[in-house]
């Protein structure tokens, strides 16, 4: 089974199916996992930032303990020193504990002790000489006044030489008289506990006291150079006593730093312990979750494209496998079995498929062999009908075959009828002596008819053989149409006349035309035709319409014969062109005939792809109408279209056989120039003598003076204007072309004389091809014949043919009777003259014999010249007669 | 230079590699020795200035008033100084303002303590020796001899300066305070004196003077007692951010935190002193 050409656009595109399952998959995932991991991320995000605030929160609350602690610590050292008991040791005693105090708490840079009263006892310093019982009144000191008040006092801060952040520290001892411990406590060593404390990586603490100014700070010459802080609006909003946000601030630092920030108050002071995280650090751990929950967002979805990808192709396999299955058996692959195994409706669709492509399996197999049964039944009875046909085609073969028999057998009576008949024919002439009487002649010529109708009967007999055996061929080339009508006319008007008939002949202007085409067929149904209206007419007239329309490619000729004869009934209007009959067989017996003159003219007809039809009324005459394409002719061949002559010359044609006079003189009319005749050498010379002429055409064999001598004398004349002398002869042998060479002649042309030839020659048009030779083997080159038919013209080539069987009759006698006197020269004289006549009307083997026996003569026995003389007359006989036949249908009586 | 090159340096270089700073990598020290003739002094500058360097580290007052004095753009840092205010090297110490910042050593008060601190270890002194070289101590020892005149004036001994232009001054300095009236010695905050310390510690061996001394260094050397400020190496800190961009005129003077008293015992003993307890609760740490 072929593939359907439908096929193509059915196909589905591979994977379409698929993308689409696993784009969906695909997408479905994506967006699952998608707004999975941005809650996720969202709510981590805040949820880390609420830890990390409350962590801040813790890291602030503790430093700030820490620092409380410090604080603490000293004021628990003081006060350890205020409460020792007064009576326990002497004023040095007391400057030793200050002493030890000092040493166990490096940030107090300075102890001083005051009475009750608040004179100065005693004081140590690091940095200055001690003084002991200075007794300097400091009762209106704010620290001793501070210490008296509360349990402990703790001043502001305050700078020492500037840079130093210092504060003093109060307390009071216990008992009546209690003495006060002033401390000056150097704050810089916060700067330790608050490097210390660790926020984060790069976070930091610092602390700012009750009025905003910046205490402690890691940067430690940050501390030192007293900021006021409390412009900041965190550290104002702090100061006035606002709680940190829950979450955190985010702000810049003194370094321009975005930090999250938060404080603490250290219990007691009022200090603030202010912690800020850089964000980037802060917030490092949400961007690190986040950075791995896309990560993992990406592992999931490269997952989850893997997945879709085998569910994909899990689902989408089996359905292609049925779709390339359905295909396949669509394109007739019936023997696949789907194998899905699948486990669900797609495993039972592949089932299904495969029972449909088993079904239709046997279908098919089903189908062929009745296709195969069918088959064998066409062959048997296809060869039967070949062997019937072989059959058949064997009869016609035998049937072809005896036809051409019987037309070869017609051909061969019929020609073989005509040599008695011309003896009968001859014989019938001799018995005409002049010495019979008015009944012998009157038999005689009764005799003499039905001898001519006898040879008519068999020459038609003769063609139609031909035409029946197909052997008949068209001979066609370029003529004038309207010559050809107007010749068969003028032949044919006199019998017409003579029966006192009108005849009427109108050729439309379209005629006047040249042709490509068969003339002489053409020429033989015209005057069958015409012969026919004048046979059957009694009374009345002939009238003949010729008309030509113009194609493209070719010429319709249409010709009308019309008479007012005795007409043809209905139903013989098809059977008088068929073979052998007439109208009626009173017909026959009235009008005489073959009947075999129509059949031959529409056989000719249909020859030419032409047709004759007929239309008739009994008794009112009949209409025969000729329908002939022609082909177009080629310019310039067709006889009008010659060219004309460069200029009229003046020529002297110089022969001594009549015919060739009359043909040589036609051609030179017709060629445009003017022609003088000269039937010897010495009048030939004559009139060269008298006139002038451009061109002496010149026989070479003459009886008295040949051409070569002629010409030689024309030269001795010593004229003014030396005319051309042109040589016509057969002979173009070497020697002979020497000798004309000699006697000035340079130029030759053959003959018999060709138009062409002559032109050129004339012309002076160089190395034409002057000596074209006739056409050998056959009697007549019909070639020839025809173009001095079309050259010269029927009714001229009428008078030629009995002029030249006159000639050639005549000249045969002399022949004779030359040969038995052993006369060669004269004998070769006359040969010459016979081929020079023959040559004229192309009668080509009379014209070889006749050269051969006029160059033979000389060395022929007696015997052997009679045997010539006799061959010789046959042979004229012969040619004559078949000149007869081409030429016999325009000039004898027609034939019917 | 007043402390020891090598610990002072080796300090500075320590503390800017941790701060990212290696050098021959990413910065280049330049050292040059203003020890010598005074010429010396101003060679060495001019070579440092010719050098267009990124910061000057100075060793101490002089030094920083000369490079000071011979650029007012290049960023400096001083070691040690006394009275920067004073010496009119910075408007105050908490934004000293112009290119120079620093460290302070000892104040001017420390005079009376050191008196104070040798009467204590030799009680009955009637004259006190103070050792400096005028050329290389503050306002030509004037800074401190106020205190210490105070103080004796209070405490009933006479104060005689000793100034020291020479190496070979130092011992007959010295032996003048071993003759009667009994008597001691304070060396004050003096470059000369930290660098030729071997012969004063020697000196005063030799005549039997106790002698306090300003610095831990001399303790080293074989000295019966120092007091000071304790020298918390912090000029890698500044030299730190003058060199990331911060103006050094942005960044406080810092004054000394901690004060330290060592004392030798062997050294006492040997000069026939008795460590009282004052002194010994007071000491950060006591040689044998």
């Amino acid at each position: 089974m072929n593939e359907t050409p439908d096929q193509g656009p059915l196909r589905t595109p591979p994977g379409r199916l698929f993308r689409k399952y696993l784009y969906s998959i695909v997408a479905l995932a994506f967006a699952a996992l998608a707004i999975n991991t941005g809650f996720d991320v969202w709510f981590s995000y805040r949820e880390q930032k609420q830890l990390l605030a409350a962590t801040q929160r813790e890291q602030a609350a503790s430093a700030a303990i820490q620092i409380g602690q410090f604080v603490g610590q000293i004021e628990n050292q003081i006060r350890w020193l205020a409460r020792l008991p007064p009576e326990l040791s002497t004023n040095e005693d007391e400057r030793l504990n200050a002493i030890r105090l000092l040493r166990l708490s490096p940030a107090i840079a300075e102890i001083a002790e005051l009475d009750s009263r608040g004179l100065e006892q005693l004081r140590v310093s690091r940095r200055v000489a001690d003084k002991v019982g200075s007794k300097t009144d400091l009762s209106a000191s704010p620290a001793f006044r501070g210490a008296n008040e509360s349990r402990a006092y703790y001043g502001p801060v305050y700078f020492f030489a500037d840079t130093e952040p210092f504060m003093t520290l109060a307390t009071r001892g216990v008992g009546r008289n209690p003495n006060v411990i002033v401390a000056e406590v150097n704050l810089r060593f916060i700067w330790d506990l608050v490097a210390g404390i660790r926020v984060g990586n790069t976070g930091k603490a610092y602390v700012v006291d009750r009025m905003g100014v910046l205490i402690a700070h890691p940067d430690l010459w940050r501390a030192l150079q007293r900021s006021d802080l409390s412009g900041h609006p965190d550290v104002r909003s702090a100061l006035d006593g606002v709680g940190p946000p829950s979450g955190g601030l985010v702000k810049e630092d003194l370094t321009g730093q975005r930090v999250l920030s938060t404080y603490a108050t250290v219990p007691s002071l009022g200090w603030l312990v202010f912690v800020e995280l850089p964000l980037s650090e802060a917030y490092a751990p949400i961007y690190a979750s986040i950075g791995r929950s896309t990560f993992l967002l990406v592992v999931l979805l490269i997952g989850a494209v893997l997945v879709s990808l085998f569910l994909s192709r899990r689902m989408t396999g089996p359905i292609q496998l049925l779709t390339q299955g359905a295909r396949r058996i669509g394109s007739g692959d019936l023997g696949l079995r789907l194998a899905i195994k699948t486990g669900d409706e797609l495993e039972a669709l592949g089932d299904q498929f495969n029972r449909m492509a088993a079904q239709l399996r046997y279908s098919y197999a089903t189908l062929e062999r009745k296709v195969v049964e069918r088959t064998s039944e066409l062959e048997k009875a296809r060869d039967h009908a070949l062997a019937e046909h072989d059959a058949a085609e064997r009869a016609r073969s035998v049937a072809v075959a005896a036809n051409e028999t019987k037309s070869r057998f017609l051909a061969v009576v019929s020609h073989e009828l005509r040599t008695p008949l011309n003896g009968v024919m001859g014989v019938l002439q001799l018995l005409d002596d002049g010495s019979l009487g008015d009944a012998q002649r009157r038999h005689l010529a009764t005799a003499a008819a039905s001898g001519e109708t006898l040879i008519a009967l068999v020459d038609a007999v003769l063609e139609y053989a031909r035409l029946e055996a197909s052997t008949e061929m068209l001979e066609t080339r370029d003529f004038r149409l309207h010559q050809l009508i107007e010749a068969a006319a003028d032949l044919m008007r006199p019998q017409a006349v003579d029966k006192g008939l009108t005849f009427d002949l109108a050729c439309d202007a379209t005629v006047n035309t040249a042709a490509h085409g068969d003339p002489v067929r053409l020429n033989r149904i015209l005057l069958n035709l015409i012969g026919n209206a004048i046979k059957f007419t009694p009374s009345g007239g002939i009238a003949v319409n010729a008309a030509a329309e113009q194609h493209d490619d070719h010429i319709l000729l249409r010709i009308t014969v019309r008479d007012t004869g005795i007409g043809i009934a209905p139903d013989m209007h098809e059977r008088i062109f068929e073979d052998f009959v007439q109208a009626d067989d009173s017909v026959a017996r009235r009008f005489g005939g073959t009947g075999l003159g129509l059949a031959i003219a529409r056989r000719l007809s249909r020859l030419m792809r032409g047709e004759l039809t007929v239309e008739s009324t009994p008794g009112a005459g009949s209409t025969f109408a000729l329908e002939v394409p022609l082909g177009l002719a080629a310019s310039g061949i067709a006889q009008g279209a010659l060219p004309p002559p460069s200029r009229q010359l003046r020529v002297l044609l110089v022969d001594d056989d009549p015919v060739n006079c009359e043909v040589g003189e036609a051609i030179l009319n017709r060629l445009g120039h003017r022609a003088t005749i000269a039937r010897n050498g010495a009048s030939a010379v004559a009139l060269a003598r008298d006139q002038s002429f451009d061109v002496v055409l010149m026989d070479l064999h003459m009886p008295d003076m040949d051409g070569v001598e002629a010409a030689s004398r024309i030269g001795k004349l010593g004229l003014p204007r030396m005319p051309r002398i042109i040589a016509v002869t057969a002979d173009v042998s070497r020697s002979a072309r020497e000798r004309l060479a000699a006697a000035g002649i340079a130029k030759v042309v053959s003959k018999p004389i060709l138009i062409n030839a002559l032109r050129e020659a004339i012309e002076d048009t160089p190395d034409a091809p002057a000596t074209a030779q006739l056409a050998a083997g056959a009697l007549i080159d019909r070639h020839f014949l025809d173009d001095q038919k079309e050259l010269l013209g029927p009714t001229q080539i009428a008078k030629l043919h009995h002029l030249l069987q006159e000639t050639s009759d005549k000249l045969i006698a002399d022949i004779a009777k030359a040969a038995a006197n052993g006369d060669r020269k004269h004998l070769a004289r006359l040969a010459h003259q016979l081929g020079s006549a023959a040559g004229a009307l192309g009668l080509v083997r009379l014209f070889e014999r006749s050269r051969e026996l006029e160059e033979t003569a000389p060395a022929l026995s007696a015997s052997e010249c009679q045997s010539a003389a006799q061959d010789l007359a046959a042979l004229q006989k012969a040619s004559m007669s078949a000149l007869s036949d081409l030429l016999g249908p325009a000039e004898q009586l027609p034939i019917s | 230079m007043i402390d020891s090159p090598t610990s002072r340096l080796g300090g500075l270089i320590a503390g800017l590699r941790q701060r990212g700073w290696v050098e021959g990598v990413n910065f280049r020290l330049e050292l040059r020795s203003s020890f010598g003739p005074p010429d010396r002094l101003k060679a060495a500058i001019q070579e440092l200035l010719a050098l267009q360097p990124d910061v000057i580290l100075t060793g101490s007052t002089i030094e920083t008033a000369a490079v000071l004095a011979a650029t007012k753009t290049i960023p400096i840092v001083f070691a040690t100084a006394n009275d920067p205010v004073g010496n009119g090297f910075v408007e105050s110490l908490a934004h000293p303002g112009g290119n120079v910042t620093g460290f302070t050593s000892s104040t001017a008060e420390m005079g009376g303590k050191w008196l104070q601190l040798i009467r204590e270890a030799v009680p009955d002194i009637a004259r006190v020796g103070i050792l400096f070289n005028p050329a290389t101590t503050p306002r030509g020892g004037r800074f401190f001899l106020d205190s210490i005149e105070q103080e004796a004036a209070e405490s009933g001994v006479s104060a005689v300066a000793a100034p020291v232009n020479a190496v070979a001054d130092i011992d007959d300095a010295v032996r003048r305070f071993s003759e009667p009236p009994k008597a001691a010695m304070i060396a004050l905050v003096d470059s000369f004196l930290v660098v030729n310390r071997q012969a004063v510690i020697a000196a005063a061996d030799k005549y039997r003077v106790p002698t306090i001394y300003p610095f831990h260094y001399f303790m080293d050397a074989g000295g019966l007692m120092s007091y000071g400020p304790t020298l918390e190496v912090r000029s890698a800190d500044y030299v730190d951010l003058i060199l990331r961009g911060t103006k050094a005129g942005d960044l406080p003077v810092q004054s000394p935190r901690k004060y330290e008293l060592l004392i030798n015992r062997t050294v006492a003993r040997t000069l026939g002193l008795t460590i009282p307890f004052t002194l010994l609760a007071r000491a950060d740490e006591i040689r044998e």
